[in-house]
């Protein structure tokens, strides 16, 4: 079963200008960026992007251990947006950048904190997919929990409809 | 992939080759105008499609279909098989999902696409064509020609891009209910309309223009939106009058609510 | 369009199910289980109700069949794709000002049983 993440130019222009600033005391930054689902083909799915929500400032804790650390003001925020998102069944995504060329996947601090809100997230959103992406410079990579699923699956393709477009397929030749 | 085949559309970017492979277009219909994509998107090196046409080669399309030939008529051949055979002998690597129906019956495969091209007869069509790229997040390119007036046939027919974010055809003019209603109307009593190759030549080969522009932005400019008026008694192509205005204009007609499958939310 | 809440509730005699599904800029009701004039076949069958101008009809009733009915319609949309599913609608038009939600669905299923 495929899933693949579609958004348009101009989201993924707004994503990259946030993640891309410097912040006071983070060395990167983080995002959400909420999504819907459509059904594709061979009992695959399809996650559209619709809006991003740039994390403010002062909702980051100081942590020089991690790239970022948000705070609970950030998750809180999520799951009120996850809730009103409900009846929309629009889900929620993780998003942050490797500053690097080429396919990427989770490092080490990645793959120990963020696979752990997304049971929290489906809890609040049952009838919509959340998950964690993570964009290179050139490239993006997603893993989504589907409705009803236990299990993150890692995303096929990543499409940006733009001027011009970008397709990101998921070869597993990280860089 | 050899250097060779490619070297004269270098001008298109230095990765355009692959960025032309990875993507995925979507043709709904393999007529006088679909065949004509379909041959000139295998030459220039793409390699996903996703095809859908039910019909049959019949005589009467022999003014007009490419790739197909006075034995096609007899055998009745499928024109998805003539697509199919087109790409192939060009691109043995490619990856054809292709279906003998109307995409509404099959709707799926067509969402993964990035790009679609159609070539549909009906003004209601369209828009659902339209709508359909809009939820799932495509670009639209569509062309069409007709031929009006009996004492002096006048040809015309039309090339539209419409994006994501960007004007939509009702926004641009091309979709009104004055052309919705007048085809209700006449619905069942449209008859056969005239169609002959080279105006399909022309508009086919600008919407080509655009998606390869679309992928690979070889013009180096954002383009998310156009529409072409094309006469074919003067030889022209020219952006539409309709068109002015347009650039700060936000289109009201889709919005992030209308991405992905329908919500219907209980009252 | 907005219609009120009184109007949007008296739909739900109709139906088992009521909703509603934006598209394209236009809202449509979802009729779930819409119960269809006597002689009709079938007898209950889905709709989706378009209370405002489309297509040059003041509004329009579009249904999950193709229903046999009394009198012989013109089927001028066949398979029409809305809400990523298809219909189907005949040609009738329901005029008059100011007409409510079901009024203006009640002169749809009128279509059904009144000879043109």
């Amino acid at each position: 079963m495929n899933v693949a993440i579609k958004m348009t130019g101009r989201l993924y222009d707004e994503i990259r200008q946030d993640l891309e600033r410097p912040h006071p005391f983070a060395f990167e930054r983080v995002g959400f960026v909420f999504g819907k689902i459509g059904t594709a083909s061979d009992a695959g799915w399809l996650v559209l992007l619709t809006r991003y929500h740039a994390i403010p400032d002062d909702h980051y804790i100081d942590d020089p251990t991690v790239g970022a650390r948000i705070g609970p003001d950030a998750m809180t925020w999520a799951m009120q947006a996850v809730y009103h998102g409900r009846p929309a069944r629009e889900g929620i995504f993780h998003i942050h950048m490797h500053a690097c060329p080429g396919e990427t996947g989770m490092s080490r601090t990645d793959a120990r904190e963020m696979p752990p809100m997304i049971p929290g997230f489906q809890s609040v959103g049952r009838d919509a997919a959340h998950g964690i992406i993570i964009m290179s410079l050139d490239h993006g990579s997603g893993w989504v929990r589907l409705p009803g699923s236990k299990d993150l699956q890692s995303c096929s393709s990543m499409s940006v409809i733009g001027t011009p477009v970008g397709v990101f397929d998921r070869t597993g030749e990280r860089s | 992939m050899t250097a060779g085949r490619f070297s004269r559309q270098s001008f298109l970017g230095k990765d355009s080759q692959l960025q032309i492979a990875r993507c995925t277009i979507g043709i709904p219909g393999l007529g006088g105008g679909g065949s004509h994509t379909v041959q000139q998107f295998a030459h220039i090196g793409f390699k996903r499609y996703v095809l859908y046409d039910g019909d049959v080669t019949e005589d009467s399309n022999l003014n007009r279909l490419i790739g197909a030939e006075s034995r096609d008529a007899r055998a009745q051949t499928p024109k998805l098989h003539l697509a199919k055979m087109m790409i192939l002998g060009l691109q043995p690597d490619a990856i054809i999902r292709g279906y003998a129906c109307k995409w509404q019956d099959n709707p799926e495969p067509l969402r993964e696409c990035q790009i679609v091209v159609g070539a549909i007869d009906e003004y209601r069509g369209r828009r659902e064509l339209e709508i359909a790229c809009r939820r799932y997040l495509m670009h639209y390119i569509d062309i069409g020609m007709d031929v009006h007036g009996e004492e002096r046939p006048v040809i015309g027919g039309q090339v539209i891009l419409t994006s994501p974010g960007a004007p939509c055809m009702t926004c641009m003019g091309f979709l009104t209910e004055e052309k919705l209603g007048a085809e209700a109307a006449r619905y069942g009593n449209a008859g056969a309309r005239p169609q002959v190759v080279w105006p399909n030549g022309v508009l086919a080969s600008t919407a080509v223009g655009f998606a390869v522009e679309l992928v690979t932005g070889w013009m180096r400019t954002a383009r998310p939106y156009a529409y072409m008026v094309y006469n074919g008694n003067d030889a022209t192509l020219m952006p539409s009058k309709t068109l002015k205005g347009l650039e700060r204009h936000v289109c009201r007609h889709f919005s992030v609510e209308d991405l992905g499958d329908p919500v219907v939310m209980a009252l | 369009m907005d219609y009120p809440e009184p109007q949007v509730e008296e739909l739900k005699r109709y139906c088992r199910k009521l909703g509603a599904v934006q598209e394209g800029g236009v809202t449509f009701y979802s009729l779930e289980g819409l119960c269809l004039p006597a002689g009709c076949d079938p007898p209950v069958c889905d709709a989706l109700l378009c209370p405002t101008s489309r297509d040059q009809y003041p509004s329009r009733l579009f249904l999950s069949v193709k229903v046999k009915s009394p009198y012989d319609r013109n089927w001028n949309r066949e398979n029409a794709r809305i809400g990523e599913k298809n219909w189907f609608a005949f040609s009738w038009k329901v005029e008059g000002a100011n007409l409510t939600l079901a009024q203006i669905l009640t002169g749809h299923l009128l279509g059904f049983t009144k000879p043109k």
